[in-house]
């Protein structure tokens, strides 16, 4: 088996055995329960006639299954992107350190594998994991829409995958903080960081307007420029989950760039490990 | 550091700490990159994966997955080393290493002494050509270090390299054949135990007590503080003390020189209560490589 | 390769990939701002302007009260709204003909009205010395006929209803009986026609046709506060928001359903009373309809039936592939609200501008179908 994925399983072996992963999946299965338990929708001809949660009428029109869920859509699509990516840094935030741990690294490096492949088994094992949740997450939502009202859409599911591609971008720096310093709060403070910076990069237009021209304001087209653009991923997100038109020119295009820079900081993270004496 | 450990031998690595034997280790296994030099391991680089596939290493301080079972450790180094998880065979080598017993535990469980056997099991996957090995018996008992150092012997014989830093000297002294010590990231002495242990042609007797001092010494005889005050500087006060005990120590080329000097002594009254060659134990030679003081350990 | 070469490698391809990652990211966002999301406001209140617009329709002043023991009857204190029919089962929607066409969706079809440079409207304004574009306020289309409200001082009544039988009814109010028009063309030649409608004008502000005179002279009445008290006013000063709005008879309404949806209008006429109408062009074109009845649980039952028809029709649609009938029914939905709901319907200004680009083109291009 190749050496990135036996790595992965060992990530992914030690994430189900932390309990507040556990934790997190059970919260996850309980809030979806509740939902599909306590939500009562009622379907006439294909629109949304009413609404129930908890026996209270929590809507009060009448419209397209599809158009009244795009709201609920939208904000589980940007639930799950920011949500799942803070979730994603604090929870992921200690794999790469605890691997590159003495007393493991030694270990890991005596075996016959290539230092990237450590960095890569890690990047694949907190992806697996993320994706997996993501699958949760939106599938259980999907499914549970899906069966209450007769309206199956992907549009969650592909939201998700695109959240995924907005964490690979900030767990790839993650990865690579972990590789210059081996904390877990510094990895955190990065993908905090990197997550800010990405929002603001994807409204860098707006935010560049109200820069006073100069020094400023290239400084920071040229920084944004280069981060990946994560709040208007969101955006597409948050489209493609409510069946809207998207906004942004090319979803795909812009999808690819935040993979590639993710891609990028992965090999930065290379470099400097394979330089690096543990 | 030129340091060359031939293939088939079992290699100790003393010195007092700081001295750069865990680096020394870490670039023998590619994970520390030397600044100048080269270092050759199993005929070539420790960075290409081939040869590292070749080595078993058991690190100092391994830390290990605690919520993991044996097995499953065991099958996920197996795969990271190239090899085809085989149960029956983990089983087999966690019985070699006295885990048998706790295999349906969890890692975590463990104590010191067991975590080492399974990092030294991890070790020995794969039929290894050598076998690099820092502080093994680090936390063992006393009937766990037996076993371990039966199987590293077993290991030895079958023709496995073995690389051993401990700081139990009297376990490197029993295992390894060959020895460096190292201080300061230099090797100072190199060579076949016996060689470095060493005590030339003196021999130690132990006459009955009451002796004539001034008999033996015209005999040859030397009290043995007194030599070991000269080569080591013990305090003279000691020396006094193993004077009352009758040890003397006698150079003598060969078996006639020294029978002939024991004539001499019991001609004047002295009764030989005990007979034996003087050579220096590791510690010994360990202290006199890098001198006497506190510090002295892998 | 040995680690020295694989970190040059990775150190390339780290920077190669940051610039192919900034290069994609710059490509598929832009770095044009976006245009703001769409958000349809519907005609729920009276806005501002509403208010203003109303205010100044205030011109009518109302008459000395004769019994000094009887308090006056409450009236609309706008002209055109006393002359609404009043009553259940009544129908009249105002269009604010002025408001309409300074409106997006009234500059689009004013492209099309202009199409042949305004030949046409240059002829109506020579003709009847009325500039629609200037002189025409609002347009009320009742159950009883049309009120047109403006400025017709400019009018050419003589030379347009000057050969027809009239007379004074109150004070500025003249009403013309049906009869022939004769109408002067440009080369000096006359054309002569019969209409069938009577005529009423009054104080140069409102035009009133009528099926008859009587019918006129009614609404004139009621223009001056004359007309007897049939009910509240079919529109309340209130309820004159929105570039269009109105009242429609049920029955009017189950008609525009058409055959397909005869259970549906059945279900209209048992159950509702009267639907108010509101459509909003300040934007994107937006329309509410206010459905009153009498039993909550068949009113919401029938909020429920609509939304479904809609939401059918809409699924339709998308299936035909008919997109500009699933935009439009992309904003559909039904509030209910007791023993009333509201339907809200709304199409984009987008789409409206892409079905009426043809009107922009050169004169001499075909529409696209329908």
């Amino acid at each position: 088996m190749n050496p990135v994925f036996v790595i992965a399983g060992y990530v992914l072996r030690e994430a189900a055995s932390r309990k507040f992963i556990l934790a997190f999946m059970v919260g996850l299965t309980l809030v979806l329960a509740t939902v599909a338990l306590s939500l009562k929708l009622e379907v006439v001809d294909g629109a949304l006639a009413a609404t129930r949660l908890f026996g209270e009428v929590v809507r009060a029109h009448i419209t397209s299954v599809d158009v009244a869920l795009r709201p609920i859509f939208r904000a589980a699509a940007y639930l799950v992107f920011y949500g799942g990516i803070l979730f994603g840094i604090v929870a992921c935030s200690d794999f790469a350190p605890g691997l590159l741990s003495p007393g493991r690294i030694e270990h890991l490096l005596a075996l016959p594998l290539q230092r990237w492949h450590l960095l890569a088994g890690t990047f694949v094992g907190v992806m697996t994991l993320a994706v997996g949740g993501t699958v949760y997450a939106a599938g259980g939502l999907t499914l549970i829409f899906g069966v209450k009202t007769g309206y199956w859409t992907m549009g969650p599911l592909v939201a998700g995958g695109l959240a995924c591609v907005g964490f690979a971008a900030v767990y790839a720096v993650m990865l690579t903080t972990a590789t210059l310093v081996r904390s877990a709060a510094l990895c955190s403070a990065a993908g905090f960081v990197l997550l800010v910076g990405g929002i603001l990069a994807g409204f860098r237009t707006d935010v560049s307007r109200y820069l006073e021209a100069g020094f400023g304001r290239t400084s920071f087209d040229a920084v944004t420029l280069v981060l990946p653009r994560l709040s208007a991923l969101a955006v597409g997100a948050a489209d493609l989950a409510s069946s809207t038109p998207l906004k942004p020119d090319s979803l795909g295009m812009l999808l690819g760039g935040v993979l590639v820079f993710g891609l990028g900081a992965l090999a930065v993270g290379f470099w400097h490990f394979e330089g690096k004496d543990c | 550091m030129d340091l060359l450990v031939p293939s088939g031998s079992a290699f100790g690595l003393i010195g007092p700490n700081g001295a750069g034997k865990t680096t020394f280790i870490k670039s023998v296994l590619g994970i520390v990159r030397p600044t100048a030099g080269t270092v050759r391991v199993l005929g070539g680089s420790p960075e290409d994966p081939a040869i590292r596939a070749r080595i078993g290493y058991l690190p100092e301080r391994l830390h290990l997955p605690g919520t993991w079972k044996a097995p499953a450790f065991l099958a996920t180094v197996a795969r990271l080393k190239r090899l085809k998880p085989d149960a029956p065979a983990h089983l087999r080598l966690l019985e070699r290493v006295g885990l048998s017993d706790a295999v349906d535990r969890k890692i975590g469980g463990y104590s010191k002494g067991m975590r080492q056997r399974l990092g030294l099991a991890a070790a020995l996957l794969g039929d290894p050509s050598l076998l690099v090995l820092d502080e093994p018996t680090d936390g063992i008992d006393p009937m766990g270090r037996l076993e371990v150092r039966r199987i590293l012997q077993e290991e030895v014989r079958r023709g496995v390299t073995l690389f051993l830093n401990s700081h139990l000297l009297a376990e490197t002294e029993r295992v390894c054949d060959r020895v460096a010590i190292l201080a300061d990231g230099r090797v100072l002495r190199e060579g076949r135990l016996e060689e470095l242990a060493r005590g030339g042609a003196k021999w130690r007797v132990r006459f009955a007590p009451g002796v004539e001092t001034s008999a033996l010494a015209a005999a040859g005889f030397v009290p043995a503080e007194s030599e070991a005050r000269i080569s080591t500087g013990t305090p003279p006060g000691l020396a006094a003390d193993g004077a009352r005990e009758g040890v003397y120590l006698v150079e003598a080329t060969d078996v006639a020189v020294l029978n002939a000097a024991l004539d001499r002594a019991r001609a004047s009254g002295a009764l030989l209560m005990e007979l034996r060659r003087e050579g220096a134990d590791l510690e010994a030679v360990l202290l006199g490589a890098v001198g006497s003081g506190p510090g002295v350990a892998a | 390769m040995d680690s020295r070469g694989r970190r040059k490698v990775w150190l390339g391809g780290a920077v190669l990939l940051f610039a192919v990652a900034a290069l994609l990211m710059f490509t598929g966002q832009g770095d044009e701002l976006p245009p703001p999301a769409p958000e349809v406001k519907f005609p729920s209140r009276m806005r501002g302007t509403d208010f203003e617009r109303a205010e100044k329709r205030r011109t009518w002043v109302m008459p000395t009260a004769q019994d000094a023991g009887v308090a006056a009857p409450v009236k609309p204190r706008d002209p055109l709204l006393a002359a609404l029919p009043r009553g259940p089962g009544r129908t009249a929607v105002v269009i604010e003909a002025n408001a309409l066409r300074h409106s997006p969706l009234g500059e689009l079809l004013l492209d099309c009205l202009m199409r042949d440079g305004g030949k046409n409207l240059e002829q109506f304004k020579a003709l009847s010395g009325v500039d629609p574009l200037q002189d025409l306020d609002r347009m009320v289309i009742t159950d009883e006929g049309l009120i047109l409200s403006g400025d017709f001082s400019k009018a050419r009544y003589q030379e347009l209803l000057g050969e027809r039988v009239s007379s004074d009814h109150g004070p500025g109010a003249r009403v013309y009986e049906p009869g022939d028009t004769s109408i002067a063309l440009p080369d000096g030649g006359t054309r002569r026609g019969r209409m069938d409608n009577a005529v009423g004008t009054w104080n140069d502000q409102m035009l009133v046709l009528g099926r008859n005179p009587d019918e006129v002279k009614t609404v004139l009445d009621r223009m001056d506060g004359r007309g007897p008290e049939e009910g509240p006013p079919l529109l309340d000063e209130n309820s004159t928001y929105g570039e269009m709005y109105g009242v429609l008879a049920v029955e009017q309404l189950a008609k525009l359903l058409g055959p397909e949806q005869a259970e549906l209008a059945q279900r209209l006429k048992d159950v509702a009373q009267n639907v108010e109408l509101h459509l909003d062009t300040s934007g994107d074109v937006a329309m509410v309809a206010d459905v009153r009845g009498l039993d909550e649980q068949k009113m919401t039952d029938l909020g429920k039936s609509l939304g479904g028809a809609l939401s059918m029709a809409r699924m339709k649609a998308q299936a035909e592939g008919n997109t500009e009938m699933a935009q439009l029914l992309d904003f559909a939905k039904v509030r209910p609200d007791g023993t009333s709901f509201k339907l809200e319907l709304a199409v984009p200004l987008s789409a409206i501008q892409e079905q009426l680009a043809w009107c922009r083109k050169p004169a001499g291009s075909t529409p696209p179908a329908p």
